[in-house]
């Protein structure tokens, strides 16, 4: 179950960083904003969720 | 033996439970946002989105921080009394009060919405006595079940929340897939761009989406180990609710319908054209952007408006029984009568509470209904409420509320960061600037500061650009706060200031009842530090 939410986790992190590329290939102006701050959000959480595992992954080696 | 001690509520809820709390009540916003602000903001739909979403996000910290801290039931309004004194903690309470008993009315409203999209004859512009008298049924189930102490489950709030967030995932992820069109996004964004009293109008909607972050702070009291816990769901939930808000605003202006859409005169349109002007499509947003998801659709068009309705109206039951907890918090610190703490010798629930907030919330959808249910009243509304009716009504107390309740939450975390600098804070909104203040190191949070000023530009907007937010939500205010001072004269409490309260005794109380004892101890040992050292510096 963990190996399936890791990744989830990881998948997450990736589609955020392909939204980040593909906004980014429109240009910076007022248009891409929303779908940066997306592509940050998504990259966000999935570091959140990576960070909790590694957190349970710590607990369950010690 | 009798027991003296005072009944705690148990602690059952596991981060899962803590994250489907706040889920099926913050998940179901954007079930009623999303059309009203494509309707409102058009092609900045995203942009209103994005910028109500940065002030979602303080917001969230801000609830994060102080929900870990203070793990006790009764949520914004217990830390704004905390942080800055009683009337502000029954104002602050009084609009959350005035939020559920709209979020009854609403979730029910396009609970039923949504229930038409299969189930025509619920249309509420072709049939608007079936869909008053259906909401209103739903309104007086949900009442009559909370007296008699049936309420949904964390179980059932959790298998629900976790079908719609995969739902949700595979309707975002089909559709990004398949029918956006990045192009498409900056072509309506640079043609459909609205004016500013527009744009205005769709953030102050776009708030409504980002509501009931309350549930994770209310539910605080019921929560396993609530200082470690509740920092981790939160994080979760506004990450998740923000991702879902910006991609359903991106994806509505910028997707290629599956099925060609056109207007009355048989003139092809884009997705987000047909909410302008159409009540019916702004209560039922997702469910119809849903059908027009490539492939996925074909399923979708028949599940996601049941998952919607049973979504929407989890929500609309935690309406009326977040009012009645608020209430029974604001009787217990003597800000409401204690007839708000009489439990039914029966049922042992908060009856009266639940009738009454019930009752208001019943008053709201009349007023929201009469118009389409009485046509000659039309021009009353038309005359005073710039033919504000319906959905916008409702969403328009519901921005109120949510916006004057947040704005004291802010003021609340600021001061609570300068006058209880000893609390151990398990989890801290970042960038803070370190003070001094009353002889102890503190430090003054950024964040709550960017957070108010984000917040109150939307409360500004919301009595800008809604003629009845304007109105209804000052004088609710008004006239809440009259009845609270004849309240407190009546029982020779202060009127502008405090009763005394025993912070430092209350909040070892609080610790040791939410199973932090490390916490309790942290604290124990920083009041006694700070006294020593007060004492050295007296002598």
């Amino acid at each position: 179950m963990l190996a399936v939410r890791t990744v989830l986790a990881i998948a997450m992190a990736v589609c955020g960083g392909v939204v980040i590329v593909r906004v980014a290939a429109l240009g910076f102006r007022v248009e891409s904003a929303p779908g940066l701050i997306l592509g940050i959000a998504m990259i966000a959480l999935g570091v959140h969720r990576l960070s909790l595992i590694a957190g349970i992954r710590r607990g369950m080696t010690r | 033996m009798a027991s003296t001690s005072k009944p705690q509520l148990r602690r059952s809820v596991t981060p899962w439970g803590s994250f489907s709390w706040g889920y099926s009540d913050v998940g179901a916003d954007i079930f009623v946002g999303l059309g009203l602000v494509l309707a409102a903001a058009a092609g900045a739909s995203n942009v209103a989105f994005l910028f109500a979403g940065i002030v979602y996000v303080c917001i969230g910290l801000a609830y994060t921080e102080l929900a870990a801290t203070y793990p006790v039931a009764g949520g914004g309004q217990y830390f704004v009394m905390r942080g800055l004194g009683d009337v502000f903690g029954f104002i602050a309470g009084w609009a959350v009060l005035l939020d559920f008993t709209i979020d009854i009315t609403l979730f029910a409203w396009t609970c039923v919405d949504y229930s038409s999209q299969l189930l025509p004859v619920l249309t509420g512009s072709i049939h608007p006595w079936v869909h008053f008298l259906v909401t209103l049924t739903l309104i007086v189930g949900l009442i009559g079940l909370n007296v008699i102490g049936v309420r949904e489950s964390t179980a059932f709030n959790g298998i629900v929340s976790a079908l719609d967030v995969v739902s949700e995932t595979c309707i975002l992820c089909f559709g990004f897939l398949f029918a956006f069109r990045p192009h498409l996004l900056v072509h309506t964004m640079q043609m459909s761009w609205p004016s500013p009293y527009q744009l205005m109008l769709g953030t102050s909607l776009a708030i409504i989406s980002f509501v009931g972050l309350e549930s994770i702070s209310q539910a605080a009291q019921e929560t396993q180990r609530p200082a470690s816990v509740i920092p981790r769901t939160s994080i979760a939930l506004i990450l998740t609710i923000l991702i879902f808000a910006l991609a359903y605003s991106n994806l509505a202006l910028g997707m290629q319908p599956w099925h060609p859409i056109t207007d009355a005169a048989g003139h092809p349109v884009q997705f987000w054209q047909i909410f302008p002007n159409n009540g019916d499509n702004q209560g039922k947003a997702v469910a119809l952007l849903a059908s027009q998801v490539p492939y996925f659709g074909a399923i979708a068009a028949f599940y996601v408006p049941i998952l919607g309705a049973v979504l929407l109206l989890i929500s609309s039951n935690s309406g009326v029984f977040g009012s009645s907890r608020i209430a029974y918090a604001m009787s217990s610190s003597n800000l409401l009568p204690s007839i708000f703490q009489r439990v039914h010798a029966k049922f042992r629930t908060p009856a009266i509470s639940i009738v009454t907030f019930g009752g208001i919330a019943i008053l709201e959808l009349l007023f929201a209904a009469f118009p389409s249910l009485h046509p000659g009243a039309m021009t009353i509304y038309a005359r005073f409420f710039r033919n504000e009716t319906g959905l916008d009504f409702l969403a328009d107390l519901y921005a109120f509320g949510a916006a004057t309740s947040y704005s004291f939450v802010f003021l609340a975390l600021i001061a609570l960061r300068l006058k209880d600098p000893l609390s151990p804070r398990k989890f801290k909104i970042p960038f803070n600037l370190p003070v001094r203040v009353g002889g102890e190191d503190a430090e003054f949070p950024i964040v709550a500061v960017i957070g108010f000023v984000g917040i109150v530009s939307i409360l500004v907007f919301t009595l800008f650009t809604h003629p009845i937010g304007r109105i209804a939500g000052p004088t609710w205010l008004v006239l809440g706060i009259l009845a609270y001072f004849v309240y407190r004269r009546h029982r020779g409490l202060p009127m502008f200031g405090s009763q005394k309260h025993e912070w430092r005794k209350a909040q070892v109380e609080i610790l040791r009842n939410a199973g932090e004892l490390e916490l309790m101890d942290e604290y124990v040992a920083n009041v006694k530090a700070s006294d020593e050292r007060r004492a050295k510096a007296a002598t």
